[in-house]
């Protein structure tokens, strides 16, 4: 039954791999990208309708731009999967809203997923470390967050980059919201003595806390180590500016600005973009780079056709990664494509009120 | 001073009188307000005409000052909202106090003017902007975002007392016994005026039954408002507002059913999922509920922003809306009572 699909995964698995070896890509990206959509078509009910919408006859799909993309919001009122429910291995959920609706990216095969996030995770934030290194998390464990992509995936880079440690000296973030300070401080003490970089892992409002709780006071970490920032805020923490974060954390780091890695990803992809602030000493931050099995084009927000390079506009992501998915996703961030990637711009705002009627923007911040 | 109530009463027929004045020569100002409202013509003529509340009874007025409250001084801060709405607001300011300053909304300031100049009272002065620290006693009436109202709150602090109406929108619920056509006519007058950009605009609609049912009535609304549609033409629908829609168009092709026209989009959610609220300029996401306690799961997450509910049946509407919510037949949406604020949630 799942022929076809096994097919595309493996197909999409031998990108990771060409890349892991530095190889030449196996085939063309468009061609999977086309071959994944029409076995979407087949699969998917609702995005067969998205393209019978958009008059798009899948069988004649040459390019992955003539995809039509799903967008986010549909992983929030229907099912985004070609396969029944019960062969779902894992199921990921985007965060609640206030308004209640919690998106869904189920995976019959996770492998494809995990062998794409560690290998470009690796790329980005520890292509220099010739072996395993202290990693530690701010941030829940799986076991207490076992519906987030984002954990998932930091789970993958502990098991694959760190060296040994106990869920407890890693995950330093308790259900509760609460820092283990004591924890974090033991282990770059341990690091220290023993001239281990650490990589540190953790989400953007993890991070304010810390600084918060830390006050002017500072964590100096060894030598060669670095910090993973990803994610927005959501309401979990006060909203500081990137730059200031970045500035503010490799102060209470004492490590160089370029060692702060930020991170872009969400639920509904399987395909994650990183600055290469770490591997390019000329990229700036702020520019994010895509893996070869992904790509972020900024479209114009009505048309949904590609704005200009230097443009900015909504990111569509091709994404070869999201076999049993969605191949293309549109997200709601704006973007805007620049000569070493994208940079990203926030969330892009919804149309601005002009009677008293509300926002979508207003009813989300309720 | 404390005004008594027929003196009050006496300030509100006035307001009311001159807003039959405005309507009555509003050839001179419809130009002005198409260009700053957005909407046609005949939206604009919709407004006068169906909208504006040029015959309210004597209990509306009597109610209307009943909750007016009493302050030395209001300070009227209009923003953003459909153009009729000055009427109601500075009615509400002035049965409150006998000293009223309003600041039309920098948008859309045509209307307010027209009507206290015709209004002619010595207690409603207009001014461009409103000092907020210059206030001390009295109270503000702030209409706009939520961001807007807090941000008044803000500076005024604990010297000034601030009723902030802020940003709504109206769903409705289409019982089991409605016949779809009248339902979706109805609801389609709704949509249309001020093309759906009041608060009281229904942007939902559910429909109790079955997925199919649910579609039928879509089809019905699609007709109506066609049909509206013609008679009313959408005005200018703006950039922002266009790309918010074709991402609610794809959303719904994929998720469920839609139904786009160029005039108006219908979209039909499927069974058991969240309600995804549309951009306004003529939008309606309609969505099946298998029973009423089916709605109200369904609008739960949805219930503070809910200002308007529309429901053919009255006794459902009881059972089904918010508190807050002012309810009305559909097609009676955007006509509320002279009675108070159009909206009933908690302005302090």
């Amino acid at each position: 039954m799942f022929e076809q699909s096994d097919e595309l995964h493996r197909r999409a698995r031998a990108f990771v791999t060409a890349f892991e070896a530095k190889a030449a890509m196996p085939e063309p990206f468009d061609a999977l990208a086309c071959d994944i959509a029409r076995h979407q078509a087949a699969h998917v009910e609702g995005f067969a309708r998205l393209c019978k919408a958009r008059g798009i006859d899948v069988t004649a799909l040459e390019r992955a731009s003539q995809i039509p993309a799903v967008p986010t919001d549909a992983f929030k009122l229907s099912r985004v999967a070609a396969f029944p429910e019960s062969d779902a291995r894992v199921v990921f959920r985007t965060s609640g809203t206030t308004i209640g609706a919690r998106g869904a990216h189920a995976m019959r095969d996770v492998s494809t997923y995990d062998a794409a996030a560690l290998a470009f995770g690796r790329a980005s934030v520890a292509r220099d470390l010739a072996k395993r290194v202290p990693v530690l998390v701010l941030g829940p464990s799986p076991a207490v967050l076992p519906d987030s992509s984002l954990t998932h995936m930091i789970d993958l880079f502990v098991h694959a980059l760190g060296t040994p440690a106990t869920s407890a000296e890693t995950y330093l973030i308790d259900a509760d919201g609460i820092i283990d300070l004591e924890s974090f401080d033991t282990r770059v003490a341990r690091a220290l003595v023993a001239h281990e970089p650490i990589l540190v892992l953790g989400t953007s409002f993890a991070y304010v806390h810390l600084l918060d709780a830390l006050g002017d006071e500072g964590f100096r970490l060894p030598h060669g180590s670095r910090v993973m920032q990803t994610g927005g805020y959501k309401g979990k923490s006060r909203e500081v500016p990137a730059e200031t974060l970045r500035r503010d954390l490799a102060r209470a780091f004492h490590v160089p600005t370029r060692a702060i890695v930020a991170e872009y990803g969400m639920t509904e992809l399987s395909s994650q973009f990183y600055e290469q602030t770490l591997n390019d000493e000329h990229l700036p931050h702020g520019v994010y780079a895509e893996p070869p099995w992904a790509r972020v084009e900024a479209v114009d927000p009505e048309t949904l056709t590609p704005v200009a390079d230097g443009e900015i506009g909504i990111a569509r992501i091709v994404d070869l990664m999201n076999v049993d998915s969605a191949v293309v996703v549109l997200a709601a961030d704006r973007v805007r494509r620049v000569p070493q990637g994208f940079e990203l711009l926030g969330r892009a705002p919804g149309a601005a009120p002009r009677g008293c009627s509300i926002a979508i923007d207003e009813i989300m911040g309720r | 001073m404390i005004r008594d109530r027929a003196e009050r009463t006496r300030d509100v027929m006035r307001l009311v009188t001159a807003a039959r004045a405005v309507a009555r020569d509003r050839a001179s100002l419809t130009e002005d307000l198409v260009s700053t409202t957005g909407l046609s013509r005949e939206g604009v003529e919709l407004g006068f005409t169906r909208h504006l509340e040029l015959s309210p009874t004597e209990a509306e007025i009597d109610a209307l000052v009943a909750t007016a409250g009493d302050a030395k001084h209001v300070a009227v801060i209009l923003s953003a909202n459909v153009f009729v709405a000055p009427l109601r607001a500075i009615a509400i300011a002035r049965a409150a106090s006998p000293s009223v300053v309003v600041r039309p909304s920098r948008r859309e300031p045509h209307f307010a003017r027209a009507l206290v100049e015709r209004a002619g009272d010595p207690g409603i002065s207009l001014v461009d902007d409103v000092d907020l620290s210059r206030l001390f006693g009295g109270e503000v009436h702030v209409y706009g975002r939520d961001a807007t109202i807090a941000d008044v709150r803000l500076r005024v602090g604990e010297r000034i007392r601030v009723r902030g109406h802020g940003a709504g929108m109206g769903v409705a619920l289409v019982s089991r016994d409605a016949r779809l056509e009248d339902a979706a006519a109805a609801l389609a007058a709704d949509v249309i005026a001020f093309d759906q950009r009041g608060c009281l605009s229904p942007r939902v609609a559910l429909v109790v039954g079955d997925a199919p049912r649910a579609s039928a009535f879509a089809d019905a609304l699609d007709a109506a408002l066609t049909s509206e549609g013609a008679r009313v033409p959408r005005g200018l629908v703006h950039a922002d507002e266009r790309a918010e829609a074709s991402r609610y168009e794809s959303t719904l092709a994929f998720a469920g059913r839609v139904i786009a026209r160029a005039d108006h989009v219908i979209g039909v959610g499927p069974v058991g999922a969240p309600l995804l609220v549309p951009p306004p300029a003529r939008h309606v996401h309609v969505a099946p509920a298998a029973s009423q306690e089916e709605a109200l799961r369904l609008l739960a997450d949805l219930a503070q922003v809910i200002v308007a509910f529309g429901c053919d049946d009255p006794a459902l509407a009881e059972r089904v809306a918010p508190r807050h919510a002012r309810r009305s037949r559909l097609g009676d949406m955007q006509r509320p009572l002279l009675d108070g604020p159009v909206d009933r949630r908690d302005p302090t």
